[in-house]
């Protein structure tokens, strides 16, 4: 497979003007100035800004090519993406502000932060961290293994691919220890950009070059393809599958450090509630891009390489400067979810393994330090283990998300249930860690998504233990249930505030 | 009468996009130039936004937003 030198001249054009832009963002000192300013920009950023960011986190790489390649194979199943993603901000509207508030009058930066405030634990933070650490490496990977194959569809027998890949990445890591959450927030919006003009681009000429337009097209499918029209009945697939992997994924997506980063550099709860209603709207061009696996399915030769599915569509359809931007924006989809995934994972470990864990005493200008450096480390790993252990796009991810939503009760339900207590949701999270591996790693899943077992153990685990533990947590205040549970409380201190 | 409207707001895109699935998992009629079941999946990206906008209305003339 040749690569084409117009196409790998302007996707190597826009990577290195984006990660320019990403350095001139931080040219303010302030920026990295402290974990606050550096991780969430100081809680400032407005509405718009805010939706730039969590807009960047959704359309990732893997959201093109992992499901097309999905879509390509499995069918509808590829769909499962949009009730999640329509209802995964839709139930951040009910939980998001109240936690953006805690957050905002508390000075937290992570979400291991508020569990360790909320239930006084330590142990609680640190596990945390560590699972949201652990789940958003391979996350990185996905999006390394998306700009991989990217150059290697555009630049075969021009360039050598991982000397490429591992200097871009090392770029964006630089510019993010440089510049912080200001460095993704401003690229994200050319890449935003890109991707609704780019992919909008693709929905509409690929089936005119095809098929001569969508109609025909969709004439074609129903003719010759109706099996990937639907959700399969019967499979190891099926309707119980595409309805709990839906749920569950919209239950972990705010549990992504990355996501709650985005969040937290909102400057109101009002910001918030605004963002939770208009960002399903993304969701428009999403559900057209997972048709083009069905346009590759119908066009490409038999025997393509699934992963590949998008980008030799691409390669088969357009000439050299289309190929280009549309190379380039699958590029940028997968560089700039990354400097913010490397913000979320090293803010974790700054301040909640580090700090919580190893050295309590450390100061602030060394934390900041720390938590930037930590960059190096997190995309370090990633590039190591993406490089060493390539394995399968979306599989990666599926496990992700299953371990990730096991912090849901000590994050979500925890803002809300007045009595839960710690030692119950600890247990209550090991319980659904464990079930979820188990029910992984033997394959024995009846069909059901594997998150949807581990959240049920440990939904069940909280539920019974906690009654055993519940006198202790009545007697014990602290100054987060304070603001959470008690309202005359929290009328003074947001009167205090003038909120 | 408010909480019902509420209640049914927030249900409503729930059940739509996933107690429903089973029924509207089919291809005809194709609505929009899309299959049965993906048109009503866009149709839900549409309508859920406007759930929400209604809770939020609902919300704020309680005045239980700050």
């Amino acid at each position: 497979m040749q690569g084409n030198l117009t196409a790998l001249s302007i996707t190597i054009f826009i990577i290195l003007t984006v990660v320019l832009i990403g350095f001139l963002s931080g040219r303010d000192k302030k920026v990295r100035s402290s974990v606050e300013e550096w991780s969430v920009g100081g809680r400032r950023f407005g509405g718009l800004l805010v939706w730039f960011l969590v807009g960047a986190d959704l359309y990732t790489a893997y959201t093109f090519l992992g499901l097309t390649s999905t879509a390509y194979t499995g069918g509808s199943l590829a769909f499962f993406a949009i009730p999640y993603s329509v209802l995964a901000f839709f139930i951040s509207y009910f939980f998001l502000p109240k936690l953006w508030k805690v957050a905002n009058h508390h000075k937290l930066t992570t979400l291991a932060d508020y569990a360790r405030e909320r239930f006084d634990s330590k142990l609680l933070s640190i596990l945390i961290a560590i699972v949201g650490v652990l789940m958003l490496i391979p996350y990185i990977c996905l999006q390394l293994s998306g700009i991989q194959d990217t150059l290697q569809v555009a630049g075969t027998g021009f360039i050598n691919v991982k000397v490429v890949v591992v200097t871009s990445f090392l770029l964006v890591a630089l510019y993010t220890f440089f510049s912080g959450i200001k460095g993704p927030t401003y690229t994200a919006i050319i890449k935003d950009v890109l991707v609704w003009a780019i992919m909008l681009f693709m929905v509409v000429s690929l089936p005119m070059i095809h098929f001569g337009g969508w109609t025909p097209m969709m004439d074609r499918l129903v003719k010759d393809a109706p099996q990937l029209l639907t959700i399969p009945t019967d499979g190891p697939k099926g309707i119980p599958w595409f309805i709990t992997a839906s749920l569950v994924s919209a239950l972990a997506l705010f549990m992504w450090a990355h996501a709650a980063t985005g969040v937290f550099t909102a400057k109101s709860a009002d910001s918030i509630r605004k963002n939770a209603m208009f960002l399903p709207l993304y969701n428009i061009v999403l559900i057209l891009v997972i048709f083009l696996g069905f346009i590759a399915f119908l066009v490409l030769p038999k025997g393509t390489d699934p992963r590949f599915a998008l980008l030799t569509l691409i390669q088969s359809s357009y000439g050299g400067v289309a190929q280009g931007l549309a190379y380039a924006t699958i590029a940028l989809a997968s560089l700039i979810p990354c400097s913010i995934m490397a913000i979320g994972a090293s803010n974790l470990f700054a301040n909640n393994i580090y700090r919580d864990w190893i050295n309590p005493k450390v100061k602030p200008s060394r934390l900041t330090m720390i938590t930037r450096g930590m960059v190096f480390v997190v995309i370090g790993l990633a590039l190591l283990f993406g490089l060493v252990f390539p394995s399968a796009l979306v599989s990666l991810q599926l496990l992700g998300v299953s371990g990730m939503v096991q912090i849901f009760p000590a994050i979500v339900i925890s803002l809300f249930w007045k009595n839960q207590t710690r030692e119950a949701t600890i247990i209550g999270l090991l319980v659904g860690l464990a079930t979820t591996f188990t029910v992984y790693g033997t394959g024995n899943s009846y069909g059901i998504y594997e998150g949807f077992w581990g959240l049920a153990a440990n939904f069940l685990a909280v539920v019974v233990l906690n009654p055993l533990f519940v006198k202790k947590a009545k007697s014990n205040a602290n100054p987060v249930k304070e603001f959470l549970f008690n309202k005359n409380q929290k009328e003074a201190s947001l009167a205090k505030k003038g909120a | 009468m408010k909480k019902g409207i509420l209640t049914i707001l927030v249900l409503l895109p729930f059940v739509a996009q996933l107690a429903l699935l089973p029924f509207v998992n089919k291809i005809g009629p194709i609505v929009f130039g899309l299959p049965f079941f993906h048109f009503w999946l866009f149709l839900w990206i549409v309508l859920t936004p406007l759930c929400t906008y209604g809770i939020y209305q609902l919300q704020k003339s309680k005045g239980g937003l700050e």
